[in-house]
Formats: C-alpha cells, structure tokens, sequence
C-alpha cells in the first residue's frame, strides 16, 4: 500500500478503492492522520467527524467486498464549507451567532454526495456567513495559506480551497456569491468552479445573497471539479430557482460513473477567447504578467485569442455589493437567538431590547453589510441605490451575453493582486471588497466561471477565471482542461 | 352629516387547501400540541427556500376573479421586513405592487345590494405563528400556524356606514365559502383590520379584529368616539389602534413605536410565476358557481322572491339545504325556501351564524325538511302543526311522519275535555274572542292557547271546530 | 454624509444595538462604501429590470402533506410545555 494515499486526486481515490488497489478505511486513516498533523497550521477545519467518516468507510470496504454497488464517488473524502447543512453535524457559519447548531435536514448537495458513497470528513472554515474575501471575519480564526502560512488563503471559502491544497481531502465544497469560490481557489493554487446559477440547488445552504450564490466544486484537477459537478448539479424540487432545462434533460438519477452529464475532452481548436482588458491592465504587474504568459501558451495551439472590452464592468463592484447587502440584511433577519443560536436566556427582556442585544453578537464586518443593505432598502434610498444596482446588473448581463456572441470563453485574472499578508486590509473594508472586481460579473451575469492555477510569482498562487456563456459548463471544462494540460504546473505545497 | 370614510383589509386563510404556503406541513394546525406541525422551513431554520403551493396560486386567482379582480400575466413575491417574535424569519413573504403590479389580483369591485365597493388588490402572503403571552416575565410561541397560506383583501375606503361593511362581509364570506378555498367558520380563519376617517380627517386604523361579527360594533364604536372629538374640536391623530374585545371599545396600542421601515424587495428565493391565458382560461372553466350566479338561478329556476333568494345565497350552508331538499321533493320551492329563511333560521342560535356551523346542535336534515312541505302540501297537517313538529325535529332529528304518529297516539279527542280546555281560554282571553268574533281567521290564535294548554294534545281539527261552533253561538 | 444618528436608526431597524466606538467607525466606513455607491447615480433608471428565474404554475409544488420526522426546534434551549419561550413583548 502507498503512503501517500492523501496525495492523490479524487479520480485516482475513486478508482483506487474500486479496483481494490487500496481500502477506503486505508485512505481515509491517512487522511484523518494528515488532518490531525496538518491542520494545527492551516485552520481549514472548524470541525471534523472522525467516527462519521471512518463508519462510511467500513460500510463502503464491505458493500464492494460483497461485490455490491457503490456510487461514483465510493471513499473520496469530502470537506464541507461550514455553511451548508448536514443533518447531524454543526453546522455554524463561523458566527457565535449559531454556535451549536445541528440542523435538523441535510442541504440537497449533502443527500447527493451520501448518495454517492463520498465520504465526509468535516466542516470547513470561512468568513463569517460567508462575507469576506479572506477568511479573516471567522470566529474560529483565520485559516492560513499552506504556501505560506503568514499569507491569507482568501475567501470566503478559504477553508474549502486550503484543505485541498494542504491535501487534507481530495475535494470540497464551497459556495461563491461573489467569487467566494475562486478567489480561495486562485489564492491556494487549486481549481474552483462558480456553476451557472440554478445550476446547483441551493436548498441547505445558509444564504447569504440568494440572488448571487452558488455551491461550488473545488479540486486539485479540473477532472475532479468535473466528477463532482456531475454528482451536486441539477433540478431540485427543493429550490424552486433551480433550472429545468438543459442538463436536466439528462436524467439524474443515472450512476454517475456511467453516464457523466459532462465529459472531460480537451478542446482549444477553433476557441474563440477574449481577454477582458479592464481585467487584466487593472490587476497587479506580477499578476498580469502570469496570465499573459499562460496566453501565450495557449495561443500556440489552435485557439484565437484577443483583447476585448467590458464596460459595464465600471458598475460591477456597487451592484454587486448593494445586491449582496440587501438581501443578506433581511436573510440574516432570522438570528433572534429564540429558535437557535448561542445560549441565552430571554426571560425578563423586553423583546426589541432582547433582539438588539443578542443580535450584537455578529462579527463586525456582518454588521456593516446589514447596515448598509438596511440602508440601500430604506424607503428614502430604495430608488437611488438598490434599484440603480437592479437595473446596472441587467445591463451587465447584457454586456456579457453579447460577448458570448463574439467568444466561446472570456478570460482574466481570478484576482487582482497575490495573496497577501495577515492585517492588510482588514481595516479598511472599501479596499477589501476592491479586490472582488474580477470574479463579483460571473455572479451578477449568473454565468459559470471557473479557476484554475496558471502560475507562481514571488512562490505565490496566480489564478486564471475562465467564464462561459450561461449553461455553457461544458465549454467551460473542455477549456479550462485543455489549459490546464499546456500549463501543467500541478504541485503541492511543502507544509 | 359628516361623511365616514371605510376601507378594510381582510386576512383569510386559505383552509381549503391540504399544505402551508411555502412547506408540506399540514395546514390544519388546530387542537395539535405546540409546535408539533412544524418543519425546518416553516420554523425559519438556516438554510430553507420556500417552496410556493401551486394549488395556493390556483385558490388565490379564484378568488381575485370572483372579487372582478384583474389577474396579471406575471405574479412575484416580495419579502416585507420587520422584526417580532410571531415571525420566525424575521421577514413575511407577502406580495407588494409600488414597483409594478405583482400581485395575484388588482382593481375588483363588489357588488352587494345596490351599492357597490371597489377592490384595491389581492395578495398571497403567509400567516406568522400565534404567541401567548403567558407572564409579565416572557412569550410563549407557536409556531403550528405559522406559514398558512393567507389571502389579504384590501379595499378602496369606500364604505359610508358600518352596515354597508357588514354586508360586504357577508359577501366576501359566502364567496369564500362557494369558491370552496377556506372554511370561514373556522376560529381565527378570518380577520379584519379596518380603517376610518371622518371627511378631511386623518386615518385611524384598527387592526385585528378578530371576526366579522365585531367589526360593525368596532366601526360604530369609532365613529362615535371620533365624532364626538370633532364635535369638542380635539384633533384625531393618524394612529393605530387595537379592538378589545372585551370591552367592545377600541384602544390606542401601546408605546408609539419608531415607524416602520419595511424595506420591501423581490423575494430571490421564489421565481416570477407566469399565470397566462391557458393558466387563467383553465382556471375560470373549473370555477364553481359563485353566490351572484346562485341568486340569478333561484330566481328564475325556482321563481323565489328576491329576498328570500339573497338570505339563502348569503349563507353557503343555507343555500345548499334549500338545494337539496328541492332536489328531495321538487314540487314546492317556495314553500321550502319560506319554511327554511322564516321558520327554520328562527331556530338558529344567533351566535351560530358566526362561528361554527349554522346546523350544528340542530339535527335537521333536507329529507325532514322535504318531508314536511311534502305533508303540508297533501294537506296532511296545517302550519300549526308544522311549525310544532320542526320544533321537535331540531332537537332530535325524528322524520314528520314520525313524529305526527306519535303526536296522533296522544292526542285527546275527546270533545268533553277539548271544551273545558276551550271554555277556560275564553275566559281568560276577552279580547281574543271578541277579535275572533269579528275575523275568523283570529280563531288560530285561540286554538294556539288552546293547544299550548294541553300540551299540545288536543286534536287540533276537533278543538277548531268547537272553536267555531262556540264563537258562532256567542253574543 | 452619513451621521451617526442615522447609523444608529439602520441599526435599530437592524436590531442591532451598536456602542459608540460601532457607531463612530461604521459612519466613517460607511460613508466611504455608500460614496463609491454613488456611481450607481450614472445608471439610467429606464433600463429593464434583470431577468428573474421564470416558472409556471404547474411546476411549483403540488399541494401534498408530508410531515416532517423530527423536531426542527430540537436544539432550542429555552422551551415550556412545547413551547418556545421569547422575550416579553411590553
Ligand atoms: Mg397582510
Ligand atoms: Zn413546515
């Protein structure tokens, strides 16, 4: 047997265990014991279910022992950002605000991975539900780059991407209303997909922005970003927002093994590219010099790439964040610590006095997007900001879909700096959510992008986005494949 | 006269249907032990989408076209929010139309007797939970009713006078009730908040008035007491105000809170519902008959007289008795109808018609009601007797013919006792007799005193006949 | 600019009782965050709204009951006779 059984892709943990090459008990001791050495440094965890998983694991070992059938994802060891439920484990958002919280039901994505015989081995950290760019705002503390852990991981699944790529699971799951996905993924050198909006039921994920959010795949391949799209997409009768064309047309209850809903091919020939310009001249030198040396790689083959312009992008930054706003202020309504949350006891408080107490429990950065989306829904401002932000959205999506009549994919910069140290920009939050410019026009257009490592500057992650017309998934992975194998810069971090 | 000024804005669930609004919880959440017909959705936990009933949207177009409504091609939720404890996310899914019209239903009017109220909109929304405030130290909270489908009725104020409300009311209610989408009779199933103004003045609301039986008392109570501050020339302020039910008086609510900011927005988590032609020509191809339509075929079909046919088309219950007892024995509609609104609704406990069925406690049913018409038309018994044996039917549902048998078996014919009876009644009734003497047909009234003497066991053709005689021989 | 009065009422609409520091930090951020907003001032109103997800009738949830196994409240603290227990509403 290899020791370094953690090292593998989820592909190869698949198959692995299924031609009995190794044990899923045998993978996933190895996983819980790089955890257990691992994880003191990187904080990717907030919570891991050692029992739960090694059970799943014996039960696997002895249905293919019995020759029984297995799902396509039999023993791949699963991390879970902490906002999306499982029935039965905490399930907190990094806020005091649900401290202890076990839901009741699992999220559809949950049902769909169990389904699949994944193996959960524990929650991931984040920003405080979800609202950051670096897993800074997380009661738990930040979680730490593993390419240097002085370096923050983004966010605001920075728990999902770091455990990746500390090969502390093979895949997790994150979700992205702002490129909460991919800015992790570009900051820890992994590969993060955004799906197309109602791609993925949403159902058991705490929202944050319905209108934006998306669950989505990380991995260390795009293969693997592929297996696990094929095991969470599809039509939901739990989230009515969930789309009923396209994929679904392929039914889903089919072994995933069997029939994929999307394959991996490598296609650049004839690719028709454009490079967002405002995107990659507004990013950092050493950034933008990675991605157009990666251009220059793909190039060669038989692809065409160009420049092209946005310029609605002008007004991505002040939709997005007034969007998000809003409608976080009224999700977040429902923490009065009466039903759940913290231990507290209302008794002898009158009520407004008691919801304004408790409710002082979110972390700061919480506060001020309450605050402010309070503020753009206000009756003197609804007009001026939250309507303004509706109406700057469409035009966006305008933009993008007329770009999509010119280019099979748009490209830029995942983000528009390197990872940067602890501290920067906490203080100042403007500049925070400054750094979102690159990946907050996928969500606002609903249109798939994914992430994927292109390069190293300075010994720190460059990510490249690829987005696709919406539904367009596909052409997103034959793509980001295809760059993937020219790049070829697949390493891990020495922790 | 000052001129009042009335709007309302009616809650009504939708009870009719088998699920809550956004979850599969049970709708009927009455008599179940707290918080015992909840679910993660409906009890607002982490991470729940609400999963809009399609029979709720079905329901609520029904009633937007029965209230004249215009019904939109395209229909959206909005999240109205504001915090109390009865809400368990802290926002109500409601429908709102100041960005375009959304809602299920606007611009109706209703006709009610010669007047007529328009309709300003028809919303879908869910109900909070219940609370119960059980000591001065803390709230106790159910969360069973929470996420019931409501439909909320708002009119334009177009009402003058708080019987124009009530009729109104008993409209809407027997819409309701024909549409088959809620069981009003149910407690709490309807609520009305309503509001005043004397001409040129401001507005006063008073919600939650918890049935339509109060709200005329509620409406009368506020216009005296704004009338009367008018008259003293104290300022009514816009305020709202809460109905004591009680004291039959309304209150100023409590503390002024901070006014309410409701931050509406579309609802993310439930897409625009696109109704359509198909959607909303299917839906008026399944429409039960509505009480106008009713009214219109009593009319003609069983030639009733105008009021007899609207107190039957009033009340759903009363409407369907008369049908089946025609359907039962067909040759004399007006008949039935007469005995059912002159006779029969004289034994319905007043309060009945509020709350619970308008039959419960009685055991009549249309083959008894029929029967009886039946026996008077043959001529079988007189009206007297009728009335006598629908007294005793109510209470304990026996057929006529049986009871009449039994009445028979007990009767007194004999005509030395009948005369005692009879010359005792003329003795303590002078001026019964003297009528009597002038109109034969006062000679009822009599044998009335002369029955209620016996016990109603003489036997009513002999004792009319000794009547006569002895009125004939009298000076 | 936006005063720390207004901060506290959003705050208060919030249910969210800020202390001073909150308060005097959140008006400066604030403001620098609704500022750059402002750009949104160059949008014309008269463009269409974004299109929402679309659904008929018939593919929204039929009306059927299905009770939940469990209590969703399990987890709450404070409980009596079935009920949850909230603050006094006076
Ligand atoms: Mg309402
Ligand atoms: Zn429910």
């Amino acid at each position: 047997m290899p020791n370094h059984l953690y090292r593998l892709t989820a592909d190869q943990v698949a198959s692995g265990i299924k031609n009995r090459d190794f044990s899923a008990q045998e993978y996933i001791s190895q996983i819980l014991e790089r955890i257990e050495k691992i994880d003191l440094k990187i904080n990717a965890f907030v919570a891991v279910d050692k029992q739960g998983a090694a059970e799943k694991a014996r039960s696997i070992d002895k249905r293919i022992h019995d020759g029984e059938h297995t799902g396509g994802l039999a023993g791949v060891a699963l991390g879970i950002k902490d906002n999306i439920c499982t029935k039965g484990l905490k399930t907190t958002c990094a806020s005091k605000m649900l401290e202890g919280y076990v839901p009741p039901y699992d999220a559809t994505v949950i049902k769909k991975l169990k389904e699949n015989d994944a193996i959960i081995v524990g929650k991931l950290n984040l920003d405080e539900f979800a609202m950051g760019s670096t897993t800074e705002y997380s009661k738990y503390g930040p979680t730490r780059n593993p390419w240097n852990i002085n370096y923050v991981a983004g966010g605001s699944s920075g728990g999902s991407a770091a455990s990746v790529a500390a090969l502390e699971c093979a895949m997790s799951l994150g979700s992205d209303t702002g490129g909460s996905v991919r800015c992790p993924a570009s900051f820890c050198s992994v590969v993060g997909l955004k799906p197309t909006y109602g791609c993925v039921s949403r159902s058991g994920l705490i929202s944050y922005s319905n209108s934006l959010e998306q669950i989505g795949p990380v991995g260390k391949t795009v293969s693997d970003v592929v297996m696990l799209m094929n095991a969470i997409a599809g039509t939901d009768e739990n989230d009515q927002t969930t789309r009923t064309t396209a994929i679904e047309t392929i039914p889903n209850t089919m072994s995933l093994d069997r029939i994929p809903k999307y394959r991996l091919h490598q296609n650049n020939r004839n690719i028709r590219v454009g490079l967002v310009k405002e995107l990659v001249e507004g990013a950092d030198p050493a950034v933008s010099k990675c991605i157009y040396s990666a251009v220059d790689l793909f190039s060669r083959s038989d692809c065409k790439c160009e420049d092209t312009s946005m310029k609605s992008i002008e007004y991505a930054l002040a939709s997005y964040y007034t969007i998000a706003m809003a409608e976080a202020s009224s999700n977040l309504a429902r923490y009065d610590n009466i039903r759940y949350g913290f231990d507290s006891n209302p008794e002898e408080y009158e009520w407004n006095t008691y919801f304004a107490k408790v409710r002082n429990n979110f972390g700061e950065e919480v506060k001020r997007r309450i605050i402010i989306g309070s503020y753009v829904l206000s009756a003197g401002y609804y007009g001026k900001y939250y309507l303004k932000a509706q109406k700057a959205r469409e035009m966006i999506k305008q933009e993008v879909k007329s770009l999509f009549e010119k280019y099979d994919v748009l490209i830029a910069p995942t983000m528009p700096i390197l990872p940067f140290k602890f501290g920067e920009k906490i203080d100042d939050p403007l500049k925070m959510y400054q750094i979102d410019i690159d990946t907050v026009v996928a969500n606002l257009a609903g249109i798939p992008a994914i992430s994927i490592p292109v390069g190293f500057s300075d010994c720190l992650p460059v990510g490249l986005q690829i987005m696709a017309n919406e539904m367009e998934e596909q052409t997103l992975f034959d793509v980001a494949s295809s760059f993937e194998s020219i790049v070829d810069i697949h390493k891990s971090p020495e922790i | 006269m000052v001129e009042v000024k009335i709007g309302l804005e009616i809650h009504c669930q939708l009870t009719g249907l088998q699920s809550k609004l956004f979850c599969s919880c049970q709708c009927d959440y009455r008599g179940k032990a707290p918080n015992t017909n909840i679910c993660p959705i409906c009890s607002g936990l982490p991470g729940t989408l609400p999963l809009l009933n399609q029979r709720a949207v079905d329901f609520a177009s029904m009633i937007s076209l029965a209230l004249g409504c215009k019904v939109p091609d395209k229909v959206m939720f909005y999240r109205k929010n504001y915090f109390y404890p009865d809400l368990p996310k802290n926002f109500q899914i409601t429908q709102y139309n100041a960005y375009g019209i959304t809602s299920i239903g606007v611009e109706g009017r209703v006709d009610y007797g010669i007047k007529s109220t328009k309709i300003r909109r028809v919303q879908l929304e869910e109900d909070p939970g219940r609370l119960i405030y059980d000591t001065s130290f803390y709230t106790l909270i159910d969360y069973n009713r929470a996420g019931v489908s409501l439909v909320e009725i708002v009119t334009e104020p177009d009402f003058a006078e708080p019987k124009d409300v009530r009729m109104f009311l008993n409209k809407i209610t027997s819409i309701i009730e024909h549409l088959g989408v809620g069981d009003t009779k149910l407690d709490g199933s309807v609520r009305c908040d309503v509001n005043v103004s004397l001409e040129g003045g401001k507005r006063v609301e008073i919600k939650n008035v918890g049935s339509f039986r109060d709200v005329e008392k509620a409406l009368g109570y506020e216009i005296t007491r704004q009338k009367t501050m008018s008259v003293r020339d104290i300022e009514i302020k816009s305020e709202t105000r809460h109905w004591d039910e009680a004291r039959k008086v309304t209150k100023q609510s409590r503390a002024k809170e901070e006014e309410e900011d409701y931050r509406y927005f579309p609802e993310p988590d439930i897409p625009t519902i696109v109704l359509g032609n198909e959607f909303l020509s299917s839906l008026k191809a399944k429409m039960p008959e509505l009480p106008d339509e009713r009214k219109i075929r009593f009319l003609r079909e069983y030639e009733l007289s105008d009021h007899v046919a609207q107190v039957l088309i009033d009340n759903k219950e009363l409407a369907d008795f008369f049908e089946s007892t025609v359907k039962i024995y067909s040759s004399s509609p007006n008949e039935i109808a007469n005995w059912i609104v002159s006779d029969l609704l004289g034994f319905i406990d007043d309060s009945k018609r509020e709350e619970g069925s308008l039959f419960s406690g009685l055991r009549i049913e249309a083959k008894h009601m029929a029967e009886l018409v039946k026996m008077i038309d043959q001529n079988i018994i007189n009206r007297n007797i009728a009335k006598m044996i629908l007294g005793q039917i109510t209470k304990t549902g026996e057929m006529p013919s049986y009871v009449l048998d039994k009445m028979n078996a007990s009767l007194i014919d004999s005509k030395a006792i009948i005369s005692e009876a009879i010359e005792s009644i003329f003795n303590s009734e002078k001026s019964a007799v003297r009528d009597a003497k002038q109109n034969p047909n006062a000679a009822n009234f009599l044998l009335g005193k002369v029955m209620q003497l016996t016990g109603g066991r003489a036997d009513p053709k002999i004792a009319l006949n000794l009547i006569k005689t002895k009125l004939a021989v009298l000076e | 600019m936006i005063s720390k009065d207004e901060i506290r009422h959003l705050g208060w609409l919030s249910r969210l009782e800020l202390t001073d520091s909150e308060l005097d930090r959140y008006a400066t951020q604030i403001d620098e965050i609704i500022s750059y907003f402002d750009k949104l001032d160059n949008v014309s109103l008269t463009g269409s709204d974004p299109a929402r997800s679309i659904k008929k009738v018939s593919e929204l949830r039929n009306d059927n009951i299905h009770v939940f196994e469990g209590d969703p409240l399990e987890f709450s603290k404070n409980r009596k006779d079935g009920f949850v227990k909230g603050p006094r509403m006076v």
